[in-house]
């Protein structure tokens, strides 16, 4: 644009906030009105303005980035800034679920048997899907990385397969923790094992959903040539965001599924 | 059993949108949006633009009414025939 004298990207006015903040009253009232008036109508209508606000709001982002040029080199150090922040904000969300297994853990009560795991619970086995949904976290962020140097090179097929086999891996996680989920011996309501160990875990499950389907977008503006060898920020976010997925994994597998076991 | 081996080549023939066939669209995009019609991002796109802004826009305003609507019944005290 010829009609700024700085490399700052003054965004048009949007509605996508608005949206947004209404999306999530619907869904929070509509969850109370749920709870009391067995109606889910207003929390499904919350559901949809969410969905069609990161929809339109992340095709905005991409058409101000790569379509109309705005994403100069200040602005990609801003978007940085915030992509780390966001990641360290998840970090403590984290840190809370693990700070509760932890104080439980540590000093078990009576009423649990004095002891950890706590009397009358079957733990999964550490050597078994855990171990596996490890090797498939941590092969997917060899092929993330792959994927990334493929990018930076120009390698533009080695590129599309590298990051496809990420985006594959992260579904074969998904679908074994599913599968742990239904074959497990206790469930979310056997006292605070069930619910340290579901919470923990079932938030993480939902950040390797996020994650592949971040990874997802990436995959397909790579094949509709989005991205250049210098530039392809939304890739590195995506890959940042599914190397702290890893290694909230690690953490969970170390603590709850093998020291806690 | 030939046919059964050529099934794999067949196969990335049938499906290689992204290695072959699919163009390069970006500079095409990069005229639409950055024509100087005043248009902001959200809209600038064309008919589905605006037709997915008002879907939007919609539910936002029923969904305030709705959720208000829903809050002075939740304050009501409860009656004797619920």
């Amino acid at each position: 644009m010829a009609h700024q004298a700085h490399a700052y990207h003054m965004v048009d006015p949007s509605p996508w906030p608005l949206t947004g903040a209404v999306g999530g009253l619907l869904m929070t009232s509509g969850l109370a009105i749920w709870f009391h008036f067995h109606s889910t109508t207003l929390m499904t209508l919350g559901l949809m303005l969410l969905l069609l606000t990161m929809y339109q709001w992340w095709r905005d982002i991409i058409r101000e980035g790569t379509f109309q040029g705005h994403h100069t080199p200040p602005v990609q150090k801003g978007l940085r800034y915030g992509m780390i922040l966001f990641i360290t904000s998840e970090v403590f969300f984290f840190l809370g679920f693990f700070w509760a297994f932890y104080h439980s853990s540590l000093a078990p009560t009576p009423e649990l048997g004095g002891c950890w795991p706590p009397t009358g619970i079957i733990t999964l086995d550490p050597f078994e899907v855990p171990l596996l949904n490890t090797a498939v976290l941590l092969a997917s962020g060899v092929t993330v990385t792959w994927a990334h140097h493929s990018l930076m090179e120009g390698e533009r097929k080695q590129a599309i397969q590298s990051l496809a086999l990420t985006i594959l891996l992260g579904l074969y996680f998904t679908a074994l923790q599913a599968m742990e989920y239904y074959e497990a011996p206790f469930t979310i309501a056997d006292g605070v094992y069930g619910s340290t160990f579901f919470v923990a875990t079932g938030f993480h499950g939902l950040h390797v959903i996020i994650g592949s389907s971040f990874l997802a977008v990436c995959f397909l503006r790579q094949v509709q040539y989005h991205f250049t060898s210098e530039h392809h920020f939304g890739f590195e976010a995506a890959a940042w965001y599914w190397h702290f997925v890893d290694v909230v994994w690690l953490f969970l597998y170390v603590s709850i599924y093998w020291w806690g076991s | 059993m030939r046919h059964l081996l050529s099934l794999p080549r067949l196969a990335s023939r049938a499906f290689s949108t992204t290695a072959r066939q699919l163009k390069n669209k970006v500079p095409e995009r990069q005229k639409v949006f950055l024509e100087d019609n005043g248009l902001p991002v959200h809209i600038k796109g064309g008919t589905t633009d605006v037709l997915l802004y008002r879907l939007t826009m919609t539910i936002t305003v029923a969904g305030t009414g709705f959720s208000l609507y829903w809050l002075l019944l939740a304050c009501m005290p409860k009656s004797k025939a619920q």
